[in-house]
């Protein structure tokens, strides 16, 4: 049975696109369109470091307001463990977004309870009390991760409008 | 004071507790009844008067061993407090009035355990969900999730299912015998 | 961005030819998160003796929101079916897109690095020491 070897050593163009800069004007995240962002943390555990440092690197990927961005897409990042005493205050949050409004769940704890799936005071998963938008794995996932989970919730954005 | 000056020390003060010194660290094991004086000589005397952690130790039969690290910063000496209290019976008089950072820990202590720990101002549940029944670092609290779900690990090679009996009986790590009770 | 350290633990790729089904990995797995199903088939009978039957894998999968990337598998693994690989970039907006099947591992396998060089100084692995002088690198 004749099957391909794989190569190694080869890259796939996720990565080339995760190394990109902000491109040419008007390329960058939400597929061109110009998006006002307000991204609200709810930090919980150890990916809340991984989101600091891409938030940081966010910044310099859309420095500032642009003119005509339209009314802020609101995201709520949950990033590390969400535990059943902590689960109110989540789902709180999420309520206290104005539209429009997104989550994006990080890191695999916040998936799925990822490696605490079967512990007695966790909830297993951020979707299990608020609606979640893009889930991205990891554990925790990197930084650059974080920037390519944003350019998959905005485009989905940039293709409603 | 150093190690052996804590021991020379306590060997007068507390006759009835036992101590070890292991590396930087001093042990002294106590009866449940000279626990507030341990802590007092601990602080007073020997100069450890950093509370680090509060916890327990689930020693089946035994009882519950309750125990408390100290450290003098001066000395840069650790000290761990130990006492042993009857499982039937799990009740300890409370630390923070020694040392107030004992407050959270016993709290803590008292809903994975279930150590009752007198004159304490306030013994309410740190950690877990309201209405969380049981207390969840005993040994015979079994997670649930892990015998409810099925182990991936369960089938042999060249099943689709994990076989209901089958020569060996594969129970992932983790699970209790005779888990979940029929 | 940051170039990706040689053994940066991004996502695991499945050589499916390499695997004999001896489920180490889904039973060394602290997750969980590796599903394997299989099936015996008997091979036709050589001139004497009775068929074989060899195991043939239906389903391998990867729960990769359950998976907190520690390599208990591919360290467990005896055939080396399973690598790691740097990629992450594979969020998706249902979580059943993160459980990936044998297809997409297998596409994973595709941006498998080499493996690094040995470490200046590191002693040689056992396979190379048993081959002789003149094995291994350099």
């Amino acid at each position: 049975m004749d099957l391909p070897l794989p190569r190694l050593g080869g890259t796939r163009a996720g990565v080339a696109l995760a190394d990109a800069g902000p491109g040419p004007e008007g390329s960058g995240l939400g597929g061109g369109r110009a998006i006002s962002l307000r991204v609200f943390e709810a930090g919980l555990a150890c990916c809340a470091v991984e989101v600091s440092a891409a938030l940081r690197r966010f910044a310099e990927l859309a420095p500032q307001a642009e003119e005509g961005a339209g009314p802020p897409v609101h995201v709520l990042v949950v990033a590390g463990t969400v535990t059943d005493k902590l689960a109110p205050l989540v789902r709180e949050a999420y309520r206290a977004l104005p539209e429009p409004r997104l989550v994006l769940s990080f890191g695999a704890c916040s998936n799925s309870g990822g490696p605490y799936w079967d512990s007695y005071c966790v909830t297993k998963g951020a979707d299990q009390i608020i609606p979640v938008d893009v889930y991205v794995p990891g554990c925790p996932p990197r930084p650059e991760a974080l920037v390519e989970g944003m350019r998959l919730l905005l485009d989905g954005v940039g293709a409603a409008s | 004071m150093t190690a052996a000056e804590i021991m020379a020390e306590a060997a007068q003060s507390l006759p009835a507790a036992r101590c070890a010194a292991e590396g930087t660290t001093v042990t002294m094991d106590v009866p449940p009844e000279d626990w507030l004086a341990a802590l007092s000589f601990a602080r007073d005397v020997a100069g450890c008067d950093f509370f680090d952690w509060l916890t327990a130790v689930d020693e089946q039969d035994e009882g519950f061993a309750v125990l408390v690290h100290l450290y003098s910063i001066e000395d840069r000496q650790h000290l761990l407090v130990r006492t042993l209290i009857p499982r039937d019976n799990p009740v300890l008089p409370t630390a923070s009035g020694i040392f107030r950072g004992a407050g959270w820990p016993e709290r803590e202590t008292h809903e994975m355990f279930g150590v009752v720990f007198d004159g304490h101002p306030g013994l309410a549940p740190l950690l877990l969900p309201e209405g969380f029944e049981g207390h969840p670092l005993r040994k015979d609290f079994a997670l649930a999730a892990r015998a409810a779900q099925e182990w991936p690990g369960a089938r042999e090679p060249g099943e689709r299912r994990a076989a209901e009996r089958s020569r060996r009986r594969l129970v992932p790590p983790g699970v209790p015998d005779g888990w979940p009770p029929p | 961005m940051t170039d990706l350290a040689p053994r940066s633990r991004g996502v695991i790729g499945l050589l499916e030819e390499n695997c004999t089904l001896c489920m180490l990995c889904a039973r060394e797995c602290p997750d969980w998160c590796i599903y394997i199903e299989s099936h015996k088939e008997a091979l036709p009978a050589p001139e004497s003796g009775r068929p074989q039957v060899r195991n043939v894998l239906d389903r391998f999968a990867i729960d990769f929101s359950l998976c907190m990337y520690c390599g208990i598998c591919i360290e467990a693994c005896p055939y080396d079916a399973l690598f790691w690989s740097g990629e992450f970039a594979y969020s998706e907006t249902s979580i059943a897109g993160l459980t990936h099947e044998k297809d997409r591992l297998r596409e994973w396998m595709w941006t498998v690095p080499p493996p690094p060089a040995h470490d200046a100084g590191a002693p040689l692995p056992r396979e190379a020491r048993a081959a002789g002088p003149g094995a291994g690198p350099g």
